[in-house]
């Protein structure tokens, strides 16, 4: 019983890791358009590609952010949460 | 004039060393306190000794003794760089001084304006101490970047700015601004008022961080391989990962160097948009000039 | 002996990190930025002095010129002044000189006609004389008895008078 519970706890903290890098759609799919934008203007201006590129790479960054909040459910969800989930049955079972 | 060259070359060995010796320190300390694990371990930092504190105890970790020598690092690299400065140009490192200077002040004048002059060696202490700890793990080190409460401390510094700037015309202003558009949004105000110092330290170690567990898992990825594909060999020969070798030089050039600097960039840039943005200028300036007003009538 | 948890927040750590920055912004700020923001006003100062100085060197050159340009103005019109002199005076005595030399050219015009006048007088004079003197002895001899020779004469001498105011008319 213990052991299937484990197996639950370790199963479902694998899985709700996965579904939390779902995330990674979105600011994928951001990027991917900032990006493109940035391309279309410095070839509209290519004199402009410096301040072009640094206000991409500022936007990308803040773009991430979702995607980063996600890998670090994600990485809590792998490393740090069977552990604890485990330790609170182990506690409660006595 | 020879005597004084000689003790000017001893000066810049000994600053050299300086540089030098804290990345030593902190490899032979690695070596030979932190055992070697042929696990796939993603863990934290590792805890060399625990002071007891109040409320919590400080473990001294690898993060922290690594962050010291690149502050050190810093500090003998400033004293190299700054030796033997004179008003002509005559050196190479006065050249790479003189650029980093005007360069983080252009920076800084560019982004926040002129009130903000005197941030610059702030800004440029942010872009250092971050590259450099995220460089670090390129000797191998564990990157001071990659723990949460490096950059938790550096983004709550930033917080405390950007809530000093925005108290700067009294705090009734400074709350009064938490009901901006409609008073019942208050809540809302808060909340992303403190989601600035979360998301600026979760976006810098999750980057950092993620490049560490990347290139962990490859490192695994590929001995699995190489025992794999190289198993078969006889001896110590077959156990050696071939495959380790060169390809995570690879990776770490996009997740140590790329992602390093422009994360380190990045937080420089934030904290200077977030703390030029949090100062009302036009209220400042109208307020002083009120206030010096009524001093003259009086 | 062990590792952190990847993620673990510890307040003192945190405040350690807090510090750590206001360290090193301090190190930059006294060891990186104040030597080098103080040697670059020394350039800067150094600098405007140079310029300081090109600008009055310039200046001066300036001022010279202008002085040096005034002489030389002042010097064309001298030279032009004593140009118009030497010209007029030259004019003038060109003129003086013609004047004389026209007058004397008269003078001596004057006199040469003058001179033929006495010498036409003078001939005429002679002519008359020797008129005078030839007939006396031609009428003498051809009518020796009949008239007194002082008679003839004056005879003669009228006549011939009336002949030279003639030729007098005549001319």
């Amino acid at each position: 019983m213990l052991e299937l519970a484990i197996g639950i706890i370790l199963g479902c903290c694998a899985l709700g890791a996965g579904a939390a890098m779902i995330a990674g759609i979105g600011p994928g799919i951001g990027e991917g358009n900032a990006v493109a934008k940035a391309c279309e203007a410095i070839g509209r201006q290519p004199e402009c590609k410096g301040d072009v590129t640094t206000t991409m790479l500022m936007g990308c960054a803040v773009a991430e952010t979702t995607g980063l909040y996600a890998l670090v459910i994600a990485i809590l969800l792998i490393f740090v949460a069977p552990g604890r989930f485990v330790d609170i049955l182990m506690k409660t079972l006595g | 004039m020879k005597q004084k060259s000689r003790s000017f070359a001893a000066a810049d060995v000994l600053f050299i060393l300086g540089m030098l010796a804290p990345i030593a320190f902190a490899i032979i300390l690695k070596v030979l306190f932190i055992p070697a694990s042929d696990d796939i371990e993603i863990t934290g930092a590792y805890i060399f000794f625990t002071l007891k504190l109040p409320l919590f105890d400080l473990p001294i970790t690898e993060a922290q003794i690594n962050s010291w020598c690149v502050i050190i690092s810093i500090f003998f690299l400033c004293l190299y760089l700054t030796h033997g400065l004179t008003a002509k140009v005559n050196t190479r490192r006065q050249h790479l001084a003189e650029w980093i200077v005007e360069k983080t002040s252009k920076l800084v004048a560019d982004n926040m304006g002129e009130y903000f002059k005197s941030f610059a060696p702030f800004i440029c202490a942010i872009l250092g101490l971050s590259a450099f700890s995220s460089l670090m793990s390129l000797t191998g080190l564990f990157p001071p970047t990659s723990d949460i409460n490096v950059i938790a401390g550096w983004s709550i510094l930033v917080f405390i700015l950007i809530s000093y700037y925005k108290m700067k015309c009294g705090p009734l202003h400074y709350l009064k601004s938490f009901g901006e558009p409609v008073p019942f949004l208050a809540p809302l105000n808060v909340i992303s008022e403190v989601a600035t110092p979360v998301s600026m330290t979760f976006r810098h170690y999750g980057n950092i961080l993620s490049g560490t567990v990347i290139s962990v898992l490859i490192a695994a990825a590929l001995q699995g391989v190489s025992s794999m594909l190289l198993g078969w060999l006889p001896g110590v020969i077959g156990e050696i990962p071939f495959l380790q070798i060169g390809l995570p030089a690879v990776l770490s050039v996009y997740f140590d160097v790329f992602s390093g600097c422009l994360q380190a960039f990045i937080f420089a840039m934030l904290t200077m948009l977030y703390v030029a943005g949090a100062f009302p200028a036009e209220t400042y300036k109208a307020k002083k000039e009120r206030r010096k007003q009524t001093a003259n009538s009086k | 002996m062990q590792s952190l948890e990847i993620i673990s927040v510890n307040l003192w750590q945190i405040l350690i990190s807090l510090c750590n920055l206001i360290l090193l912004f301090l190190i930059l700020k006294k060891f990186l930025y104040k030597p080098v923001l103080k040697v670059l006003a020394e350039r800067k100062a150094a600098v405007d002095k140079q310029y300081e100085n090109a600008k009055a060197a310039e200046d001066e050159a300036n001022e010279m010129k202008k002085e040096w340009t005034d002489k030389m103005s002042d010097a064309d019109k001298k030279a032009e002044s004593v140009i118009k002199e030497a010209v007029a005076n030259a004019q003038k005595r060109s003129e003086a000189i013609l004047t004389q030399t026209q007058e004397q050219a008269d003078r001596i015009i004057a006199q040469a006609q003058t001179d033929a006048k006495l010498e036409r007088k003078k001939a005429q004079a002679d002519i008359k004389k020797e008129i005078v003197d030839v007939s006396a002895v031609l009428s003498q001899k051809m009518l020796e008895r009949e008239i007194n020779t002082d008679d003839h004469r004056a005879l003669i001498d009228s006549f011939i008078d009336k002949i030279g105011e003639d030729d007098e008319a005549d001319e």
